[in-house]
Order: structure tokens, then C-alpha cells, then sequence
């Protein structure tokens, strides 16, 4: 009995241990040295990236001749679960790729603190706040990534609608979108909320539109008040869109990636919310729609009080670990993989809007052009500053605003908990 | 795929272990006549059944007790601010609190109320090819076909078909029926998951099941033919009793494939959604680890699906003992 008690635990153990234990990564090979740089990342193994991390290796080369850099290539979708199990076992790559915003600042503790190092490359590179916590800041920027609402100019046009002119208030917009719909047959928005992550383009990309200067400054500060009229405001504009017709049939089980995109590309939909830099963005849509047919517009006024704005952030950006052996010359390696030169091939390749402000991109087209003309006046995402438990709670909560079974005012109730508690 | 994939191995392991036990009482009296030589046979003689252990006790202390007790032991210690800290069963109270955890643990509780139908399905389509219908041989081995099929690919596929303007509303709106949205439908999509599992790997219990209908006396079936009985009352008289411990082998081996595989097709699938709905323990423990950077939570959930699984290998020993007790 007992032995069948102990094998039946052996069974048992072992498909416990099949489910939990899968994150680890037999890569103990992956550790540096003191003449060996390890870094991990989901980007070196794009062919769109090669020219990238070529450009960033020749550039770290030339200042230190003697050390080897390996780049280990990781799968996006198992990243931060092998990156979890190196924090943990406090061993791993001397320099590791992360997303801005509650990525990075849930791992700042296994991180160098850059400030002292990147202090030259402060003003030449743009999108610092998403990989910063308690005024230090613990990557450098590569790639910026924001959430323009793009437009189809083809279906503006066949509504007989100025495609040069989108509307600048929410009104006129909605209105526009009725024309559009009764014209042409293509819904206002693609949504493709399957994974939750709809809303969060949604709160982004309008909000600026909604709230005032105050409650954005505050929003971001960490200052967020859930009950405010505003805010509520923007997930009621969510509830009416989906309620109404507004977005693409069965919202919640389209994929965002890349279900939504393709609704947008095939002329389904005239607006998406979309990103700036890797996927659903203006070089992705222009294969499809003709790069002057791709229009992008400000934030729809609700409230006259706000100043619409791009919301942008650091979109990757890479951070040195803290048990490096030499965190100076790790340093000095994520200063190459944001070299101008490097960055330059990034844009050109990847098509991603490169956090360097000095790159030329007065050719690829006007959506291009108006988005780096916003730059300056951009603010970061309102959703980048929500840790990764109240996004994900919001994503749930976005599904059922759109199925009905939860209320706007209940809603905000379990995210304003969600957020004071992390 | 990691976390779907690994029980058939675990499985074939397991049923090696169970069925080996069976016979085992008769070879365990032959060593016993023979322990009064013991003593003076060589060292090396007596020494040789704990070196021939050793390997798999080593493997299993080493590799499968060691860490699960480090698990356990990780599951009282903090994520974050905390992390390293002893908190008690603060994990675990935030784990029985958590509405989504609440459901991962009711979607164990709707598998098991699916667990007939799922056997079900398998068993009846098996009668059908027993009972030779026109066209068997041909469906026996299309029957078995998905069950090559990773879930990855089975998922991507009913992605297709089940999308809110795929093919499956679109058949529907041909016979006017309105549009359903499968996947993203919180009342439908755990079930939509499940029958397609089900599709998936019945052709896995189909092969079972026809192993055992060859074992299955033809004279009987015949002599109730004869005697007028209907096909229900032949299905419910003669082959359900006569196919007893494969049926119940059958519900043990589905038990364990959709507590353990159903990772991969909730992965492709639904990502847990919509609302939250199609939750497993697995997939609860991945993203808690993974997305939510809160490995200790995620080892008390892993503490928890491992009692869950610990009661129901238990209960499947019993069960299969039992059955082989029959005979």
C-alpha cells in the first residue's frame, strides 16, 4: 500500500513537475565572464534585426577588441518566464532585453541602476520614463512604441469625407464613422480585445483626448483617481462603442495579433488603434493599404479641457544585471546597441520608430512624418503605468464590459483596488 | 509546448508501474525460499539489487521528490517586496481569494462532470466499427487521425473555424441559425475547448476501447441478436458489461489527459479568456509565474493542482485495481 502510495506521489510529482517546472532553461552556458558579454533578447534572431546587431557588435568591438559578446536569442512568449528563473537563481546574461513599463519595473531589483553610465545619451535618445523607477533609470531605449489611431484614407474618401482633414473632437468623429458605415459598410474601429488587450490601446490612445493636463500628470506619477469623471468616461466610451456596433463583430474572440490588424488591412474597419514600432504599425499597413493611404490623427477631443498628445514610450530598451562581473563594461554594451549607426539600421530594416531623435525618416511616407513631428509634445501611455495585475484584472473586466455582465461603475471599483493594492 | 505535452510518457510510465505491480506477488515468493542461502552467497550478490535501485531511486529522490518539496517550501515564502521571506500561507489565502484561481479550480470541477461524454463518445463511435457499419475500416483510421495532431496545430485550425466570422457561423447561417461566438462567449468557451480536446484525442481511447471489443465474446452479441434484443438493449446488456475494466481504464487515461493536456489548446485558444473563463490550474500557474513575475504564488498553486492530483491518481489506482481484481 504504501509503495502504492509512494509511486502514485511519483505520478503525481511528476506531472506537477511537467506544468511548473518547464520555465527552466537548461542555458547555465549562458553566463558571462569577465572577457565574454552574455545577452539575452527576442530580437537578435529576426533577419530584420541582423544589420542591427551587427552595427551594435562593430561598434562595441572598436572599444574593447578582447571581449567576446554572445546574443541568445530567447522566444518572446517563454521570455520572461526564463528570465523569472535566471532572477531567481541570481545567475544568468550580463545584459538582457526588456518592454518598457511594468515589465521592467517588477525586475528592477535584479538590475544596475544606468543613470552614471548613460548620462551622454540622455538628450540624444527619447523614451527613458518607461524603463525608469524612484528617479533611476535601468535600460536604454531602442525602439519607441505608441498607440496612434490610424485611418484608412481609401474609405474616408469613398464616404466622401476629407481624408486630410480627420475629425478633431469626439462628436464629429462618431459622426464621421455613422458616415462611413452607411457609405462604405466598414465599421468604426478593428478591435481584437481575445487577449484583453484591447483596452488598453483603447485607454491609451483616447485618453489624451479625455483627460485634463492635471489628471494626466497625476495618472502617471502614479497618482490615479478611479472615480474621477474623466476616467470614467473613457470605459464608457468603450462599453457604447462595442454596445453599438462600433467595433468588428465578436470583439472578444478576435485576436489582436494580428486577427485585428488584418481587419483593418483588408478595408474592414476605418480606424485602428495600432503601434508604432515591430508589428501593427504604418509599415505594416502600408503593404497593404499604400503607404499615402495610411492616415494617423491625434486623440478625438472629449473633453475641451485636454490637450491631445501621442501616447509613446520606451518600447524595448536593454538593462545590464546586477550579478554582472564588470557592470561598467556591460554598460558600455547596451551604449552600442543604442548607438545612432545601430539604431539607424533598426529603423531602416525593422521599421520600428527608433528611440534616436537624430535618424532621418522624412521618407517613409506621412504617417511616418506626422508621427515623429509629435514626438515632442508626446506624453508616456496612461496604460504603461499600470502594473502588469491591473491589466491584466482591466482585460478581463474590458470583456465583460463589452458583454454586459459588469457595470462601468463596478468595473473602475475592482480596478482602483487592484491598483492601490500593487 | 511544454507544459501539455509530457503525460504520455508520464502515462505509459505510470500504467508500466501499475500493471507490473499485478504480477508481482508471484514472483516476490520466489526469492523468499531461498533467503536461507542469503548469507553465503558473495557480497557482491547481496549487494547488486540496491545498486540495480539505485538509479531510479536516485532519480526519482533526486529529480522528482527533492524539488517538489523545494516547491512546496518556496510556496511559504513572499513574491516582490517579500520575496525570500517566510509568509505562512499567505500564498495560499490570496490563492483561495483570487476569483480567477476560484475558477481554474471550477473548470476542474466542469471537466469532471464532462469526463462521461468524453468517454462516451470514443466507446459508442468504437460499437459502431465493433458492429461493423458500412464504411468502418475507413473510419477507424480517420477516427485515430487527430490524435497525431499537436494542439498547437488542432488549436490553430479551430481558430479558423470558430471565429466569429469563420466557417462554423457561417454553416450555421446557411441553415439560419444565428452567429455564435464560440470562443468569445464566457458561457460557451470552456465548453467549445473541451469538445474540441475531445476531437482531438478520442481516437487515442477509440484504439482502447476496440482492444477491448476484441476480447469481447462475438458469441454473445450473436446469441442476443437472436434473441431479438435491439441495438440499445445489445449496448446496454452485453457490451457495456462485458467491456467493464476497459471503460473504466478508459475514464482513468481521459481524466488524466484533460487535467494535464488541455495547456496547449487554452494557450492557442482563449489565453484564459474570455473574462476569464477558461482557466486551468496550469494555465493559472503559468501566467502568475511568466506574466504576473510572482513565482511563489505560483508554486502554491502548483502545490494545490498537486493535491488535486495526488486524490485522483489515488482514486485511478483504486480503480484499476479494483478492475483487475475482476478477473
Amino acid at each position: 500500500m504504501k509503495q502504492r502510495a509512494l509511486s502514485a506521489i511519483a505520478v503525481a510529482t511528476t506531472l506537477v513537475l511537467a506544468g511548473c517546472g518547464s520555465a527552466a532553461d537548461p542555458g547555465s552556458e549562458s553566463e558571462g565572464s569577465a572577457d565574454k558579454l552574455v545577452v539575452w533578447d527576442w530580437k537578435s534572431g529576426d533577419e530584420a534585426a541582423a544589420s542591427y546587431i551587427e552595427q551594435a557588435k562593430d561598434d562595441f568591438a572598436e572599444k574593447h577588441p578582447d571581449v567576446e559578446v554572445e546574443f541568445v536569442a530567447q522566444p518572446f512568449d517563454q521570455y520572461y518566464n526564463l528570465l523569472g528563473t535566471a532572477i531567481q537563481s541570481g545567475e544568468g546574461p550580463d545584459v538582457m532585453m526588456f518592454n518598457g513599463g511594468g515589465q521592467i519595473r517588477d525586475r528592477v531589483d535584479a538590475l544596475v541602476p544606468l543613470d552614471d553610465y548613460v548620462a551622454d545619451d540622455r538628450d540624444r535618445l527619447a523614451g527613458w520614463e518607461a524603463f525608469g523607477q524612484d528617479g533611476h533609470v535601468y535600460a536604454a531605449p531602442v525602439t519607441l512604441q505608441g498607440h496612434p489611431i490610424y485611418y484608412d484614407k481609401t474609405l474616408y474618401e469613398q464616404a466622401g469625407l476629407d481624408p486630410e482633414a480627420p475629425a478633431t473632437t469626439w462628436d464629429e468623429f462618431l459622426a464621421d464613422c455613422d458616415t462611413i458605415a452607411d457609405e462604405t459598410g466598414a465599421t468604426c474601429f478593428a478591435q481584437g480585445n481575445k487577449e484583453g488587450y484591447g483596452i488598453q490601446f483603447w485607454l491609451s490612445g483616447l485618453g489624451s483626448g479625455v483627460l485634463t493636463d492635471t489628471e494626466y500628470e497625476d495618472w502617471i506619477a502614479g497618482e490615479r483617481d478611479w472615480t474621477s469623471p474623466n476616467v470614467k468616461r473613457i470605459f464608457e466610451s468603450w462599453q457604447e462603442a462595442g454596445t453599438s456596433g462600433r467595433f468588428n463583430d465578436g470583439a472578444n474572440s478576435t485576436a489582436m495579433f494580428n486577427d485585428m490588424f488584418a481587419v483593418f488591412e483588408s478595408g474592414e474597419s476605418a480606424h485602428v488603434i495600432g503601434l508604432m514600432s515591430d508589428v501593427g504599425h504604418w509599415k505594416d499597413f502600408a503593404e497593404f493599404l499604400g503607404a499615402e493611404n495610411v492616415g494617423v490623427m491625434q486623440a478625438p477631443v472629449v473633453n475641451p479641457e485636454s490637450t491631445p498628445s501621442l501616447p509613446y514610450d520606451g518600447g524595448i530598451g536593454y538593462g545590464v544585471a546586477e550579478w554582472t562581473e564588470d557592470p561598467a563594461l556591460a554598460a558600455d554594451l547596451v551604449r552600442s546597441l543604442t548607438s545612432t549607426d545601430a539604431l539607424t539600421a533598426f529603423y531602416d530594416d525593422a521599421g520600428a520608430i527608433a528611440a534616436d531623435t537624430t535618424i532621418d525618416t522624412s521618407t517613409a511616407g506621412p504617417a511616418v512624418a506626422d508621427l515623429v513631428s509629435w514626438l515632442p509634445s508626446g506624453r508616456p501611455a496612461l496604460h504603461v503605468a499600470l502594473s502588469s495585475e491591473t491589466l491584466e484584472l482591466m482585460g478581463r473586466l474590458s470583456q465583460q464590459l463589452l458583454s454586459g455582465s459588469v457595470t462601468v461603475d463596478d468595473a473602475l471599483g475592482q480596478l482602483a483596488e487592484s491598483d492601490q493594492a500593487g | 509546448m511544454p507544459i501539455g505535452s509530457p503525460p504520455s510518457s508520464v502515462r505509459a510510465s505510470a500504467l508500466g508501474r501499475i500493471e507490473g505491480r499485478e504480477g508481482a506477488p508471484a514472483r516476490r515468493a520466489a526469492p523468499r525460499s531461498r533467503r536461507g542461502r542469503a548469507s553465503r552467497r558473495p557480497r557482491a550478490d547481496r549487494l547488486a539489487p540496491y545498486v540495480l535501485m539505485a538509479p531510479a531511486v536516485l532519480i526519482i529522490a533526486g529529480l522528482r521528490l527533492y524539488p517538489l518539496a523545494l516547491g512546496v517550501n518556496f510556496s511559504f515564502t513572499g513574491d516582490g517586496d517579500r520575496n525570500g521571506q517566510a509568509v505562512g500561507l499567505d500564498n495560499y489565502a490570496a490563492l483561495f481569494d483570487d476569483p480567477l484561481f476560484r475558477q481554474a479550480l471550477q473548470n476542474v470541477g466542469l471537466l469532471v462532470l464532462l469526463l462521461p461524454i468524453a468517454v462516451a463518445i470514443p466507446g459508442l463511435l468504437a460499437t459502431f466499427i465493433y458492429l461493423r457499419v458500412p464504411g468502418h475500416r475507413i473510419y477507424r483510421s480517420v477516427y485515430f487521425f487527430p490524435a497525431v495532431l499537436s494542439p498547437v496545430i488542432v488549436g490553430a485550425i479551430f481558430n479558423l473555424l470558430l471565429a466569429y466570422d469563420g466557417t462554423a457561423n457561417t454553416v450555421l447561417g446557411l441553415v439560419g441559425l444565428g452567429p455564435v461566438d464560440w470562443l468569445g462567449d464566457p458561457d460557451t468557451a470552456m465548453v467549445t475547448v473541451v469538445g474540441v480536446h475531445v476531437w482531438a484525442t478520442f481516437g487515442m481511447a477509440l484504439v482502447v476501447f476496440l482492444a477491448g471489443f476484441a476480447t469481447l465474446d462475438a458469441a454473445l452479441v450473436d446469441a442476443a441478436r437472436i434473441d431479438g434484443a435491439s441495438l440499445p438493449q445489445v449496448v446496454r446488456h452485453v457490451i457495456v458489461p462485458g467491456l467493464s475494466r476497459t471503460i473504466q481504464f478508459v475514464f482513468v487515461t481521459t481524466m488524466i489527459g484533460l487535467l494535464t493536456s488541455m495547456f496547449g489548446l487554452l494557450y492557442v485558444m482563449t489565453s484564459g479568456g474570455p473574462e476569464g473563463s477558461t482557466y486551468l490550474p496550469e494555465y493559472y500557474i503559468w501566467v502568475q509565474q511568466g506574466q504576473m513575475n510572482r513565482p511563489a504564488l505560483a508554486s502554491a498553486a502548483s502545490t494545490v493542482l498537486f493535491g488535486i492530483m495526488l486524490v485522483v491518481g489515488l482514486l485511478q489506482i483504486a480503480v484499476l485495481r479494483r478492475a483487475g481484481r475482476e478477473d
